[in-house]
């Protein structure tokens, strides 16, 4: 579960390093994405491909085992067995993601141990949204269904993109994400169709998650010539108003037609078919992403407790004569 | 109580409370690869536990939904080593190889019980087991056979669990007729396969098995009576459920 | 420290950590994280690559990477990680570093073109000894995975390699191959069959089974 490419947080005046690239195997490389084929892990690639394409595939990794905790909280109260076995399926899956995601990242020279520690030392960003709690069984529900729902958005248009590896991982996670999307609109419709004490409950967190989906897709794009190199190389697919108002158009009416409201006065379609709405807090959405949100702390907090309680287990079984290699593809 | 009624609650109490407990787990375990194998046994635990519910539903019990979400402790049949929290990850794969040895064991046994729906339901989880025990069986060596702090965690928590795990086989009043109808080996039988069977696998560890002999089954479960853990754990897992008794989740 | 310390009452001497998540709780984190700490460098497995056979006869395809400390372990991880969403009927595990690599060629191409024919004494071919069997996996197109093409005989990978190009060249497109020998393949023993054949009874992980039309149709008329 991911949204934006976080292509945002590359600062705007960075060099892009280009002018030290031999600009034959440069033209070469440009010329294979431009006749729409894929690169592999031992293809020669810029330094920028590489570091932009690192830091997106990690953060993509970190956002599913952190985003197996906000469902998770509700992991040993879902109600009934229908649900409960969906739900532990579904967190599963959130853990089996961030496996294949950083196997992805790892063919790019990382390895999967640093990224871990990058996560628990504060190193690396994650989705931001996974930054705010899930008081009720409810709030799973929205996360089931529209964050999910975001970020298949997200990753259909990605699994398009150039890199080899990150294209397979994500060809499967977008198999495994339609059980999700369909679990999570069944149980908000369950909810929202329900009594009147499972109605209140999934409008108030609805209303709660709002603003988080809004920002989900990231700020609107300053196309700056780094979107535009990503662009071309597809590392970034689409932009993120693009993949914000293509969710709006998929899923706002699936919302309304079960008797739910936004929490946004401004929001509607247009005339030319263009979604308004009033503009998400930027402030408030840097603020929580730079480690001030409701839930930083925890989140990061609950991945150091489980690497620290999970050592003694690894140490007993590293094999000290096992080299590690990077995994093929 | 019915015999085959006394059995299959067993059963299945013991899948739902330890699949649960199992699924604490999911996201927190020490390895990626190792947290996605976890849950999906857990799940398959849940998934038995429904299908017994099943059986038991058409023998006239409740759905399985209400006889899972709505009972107390002491209306619970499961052993008590099945409730206990999950701790750390010695105690919970040492609990795992000592619970799954006898549900392989058992479940084998059950696919030639007279009661015909069962002896389907045991035919059909079989695959799963498979996979659980050799889980377990490959955990176990591994960290039987490693560090010194591996294999003196895992000495303690085998024998911290054995008392526990004795209490799988703790029998009811309607054994003699469980066995003699043909609907189950019985627990003394399932025992002695049981210890064959783990001292087989803790043979070719560091590990030692303490003299059975010398241990006193923490008993009760059967008879509804449970350690301090599993009403709150009840609690926690009706939590949404009895919110709106009406409602359909 | 060992595995029974939980049972005991707990006295924290830290105020602890407020979750939503019982199971959180139950961690008793601090309020205030502890200082962070670098994972240790050896703090990682090697790495072994999986291939799955999706139905019976068909060739086992590359799904992915796990790390593992050894064999055993990864195909325990890679059954669960690459089986339990999609039918499977076996599985095959190896180490990374025991798969010798070709180069990568273009899409609509043969990688074996490129292939120099070496000398059949240079690759030992000749003898007959020290012969063993590799299998051969071929990537047909960029960004897909690698499948199973088939076994050659040879005394190296790389007269392995010479030996694919002679069975297996007349292939195409061919864009990457691997060659593994034989008996670094752990595989899935065939009296396990039945461990496989679980996956499709498990409906809750399947889209299909969540049909919630009606519900919503029924819904609309009411309002």
């Amino acid at each position: 579960m991911y949204g934006s490419a976080s292509t945002h947080d590359i600062p705007a005046k960075a060099t892009t390093g280009l002018e030290n690239e031999d600009p034959i195997l440069l033209a070469e490389f440009e010329a294979r994405i431009a006749r729409g084929e894929k690169i592999e892990p031992t293809d020669w690639m810029p330094q920028l491909y590489r570091k932009q394409l690192t830091r997106m595939i990690e953060q993509h990794a970190h956002s599913e085992i952190i985003g197996s905790l906000p469902e998770g909280t509700w992991i040993t109260r879902a109600p009934g067995f229908r649900r409960k076995m969906a739900q532990m399926a579904k967190v599963q899956d959130e853990v089996g993601h961030a496996q294949l995601l950083y196997s992805a990242a790892e063919t790019l020279g990382k390895t999967r141990e640093q990224m871990l520690s990058d996560l628990v030392n504060g190193k690396s960003k994650y989705s931001n949204v996974f930054n705010y709690p899930t008081p009720t069984w409810a709030d799973s529900n929205v996360i089931s269904w529209l964050i999910d729902a975001g970020a298949i958005v997200n990753q259909m248009a990605n699994a398009k993109g150039s890199y080899g590896p990150y294209c397979r991982a994500l060809d499967r996670i977008c198999a495994e994400e339609a059980f999700h999307l369909k679990y999570g609109h069944d149980a908000v419709v369950h909810m929202a169709t329900g009594t009147p004490i499972q109605r209140k409950m999934m409008q108030e967190a609805l209303n709660r998650w709002w603003p988080a989906i809004m920002t989900f897709f990231g700020p609107s794009d300053k196309m700056s010539t780094h979107t535009e190199i990503l662009m071309r190389w597809k590392v970034k697919m689409a932009t993120n108003d693009a993949c914000r108002q293509q969710f709006l158009d998929m899923y706002v009416p699936k919302i309304w037609e079960i008797g739910l409201t936004l929490p946004d006065a401004n929001l509607r379609k247009n005339e030319e078919g263009v979604w308004e709405f009033s503009e998400p807090d930027w402030e408030d959405f840097k603020r929580v992403i730079n480690g001030d949100g409701p839930c930083n702390a925890e989140r990061i907090a609950v991945r150091r407790a489980a690497e620290e309680n999970g050592a003694w287990v690894r140490r007993a079984m590293q094999q000290p004569k096992a080299q590690y290699v990077r995994p093929l593809a | 109580m019915n015999p085959t009624l006394d059995l299959l609650y067993r059963l299945a109490d013991d899948q739902l409370i330890l699949g649960h407990r199992n699924s604490e787990w999911n996201g927190l375990g020490p390895i990626l690869e190792e947290d996605i194998a976890f849950s999906s046994m857990a799940q398959d635990k849940l998934g038995h536990s429904l299908q017994l519910y099943g059986l038991l539903h058409e023998l006239g019990e409740a759905e399985p939904d209400t006889v899972a979400f709505t009972r107390n402790a002491p209306q619970f049949h499961c052993c008590q080593l099945t409730e206990l929290p999950i701790g750390e990850y010695d105690f919970s794969l040492i609990r795992h190889f000592l619970f799954d040895h006898a549900e392989l064991l058992r479940f084998e046994a059950l696919a030639d019980s007279s009661y015909e729906p069962l002896a389907l339901v045991a035919r059909k989880v079989k695959g799963e087991l498979k996979y659980h025990v050799l889980h377990a069986n490959t955990w176990v060596k591994r960290l039987g056979t490693a560090t010194e702090e591996a294999i003196e965690r895992m000495q303690a928590a085998l024998e911290f669990t054995l008392p526990y795990a004795l209490s799988i086989f703790e029998t009811t009043e309607a054994e003699p007729e469980i066995i003699s109808s043909g609907l189950f080996i019985g627990e003394a039988e399932l025992q002695a396969r049981w210890e064959a069977s783990i001292s087989k696998v803790l043979a070719q560890t560091a590990l030692t098995l303490p003299d059975l002999r010398t241990l006193t089954p923490v008993a009760g479960g059967r008879q509804g009576q449970h350690t301090e853990h599993l009403q709150p754990l009840l609690d926690e897992m009706a939590e949404v459920f009895r919110l709106d008794p009406t409602a359909d989740w | 420290m060992t595995g029974i310390i939980y049972l005991l009452p707990s006295s924290i001497p830290f105020p602890l950590l407020f979750s939503f998540d019982p199971r959180i709780s139950r961690l008793e984190l601090p309020e205030v994280p502890s200082l962070p700490t670098d994972k240790v460098a050896l703090d990682q497995f090697p790495t072994y690559e999986v291939f799955h056979q999706r139905k019976e006869n068909a060739a086992y395809a590359y799904v992915g990477p796990v790390h593992a400390p050894e064999a055993d372990v990864a195909f325990l991880f890679a059954k669960e990680q690459f089986s339990r969403r999609f039918p499977c009927t076996g599985m095959w595990v190896v180490p990374t570093s025991a798969i010798k690599v070709t180069e990568y060629g273009d899409d609509q191409q043969s990688v074996y073109d490129r292939l120099p024919l070496l000398p059949a004494d240079e690759l030992g071919t000749a003898a007959a000894t020290g012969q063993e069997s590799y299998d051969i996996f071929h990537l047909k197109k960029r960004g897909k995975a690698h499948a199973h093409v088939g076994q050659v005989q040879a005394a190296s990978p790389e007269a392995a390699l010479q030996a694919a190009k002679a069975a297996f060249g007349d292939q195409r497109p061919v864009v990457n191959v691997w060659v593994i020998r034989s008996a670094d393949l752990l595989r899935s023993d065939d009296e396990d069959r039945d461990m496989w054949t679980t996956t499709p009874d498990k409906k809750y992980r399947e889209a299909i089974s969540y049909k919630v039309q009606d519900r919503i149709d029924r819904f609309k008329q009411e309002g």
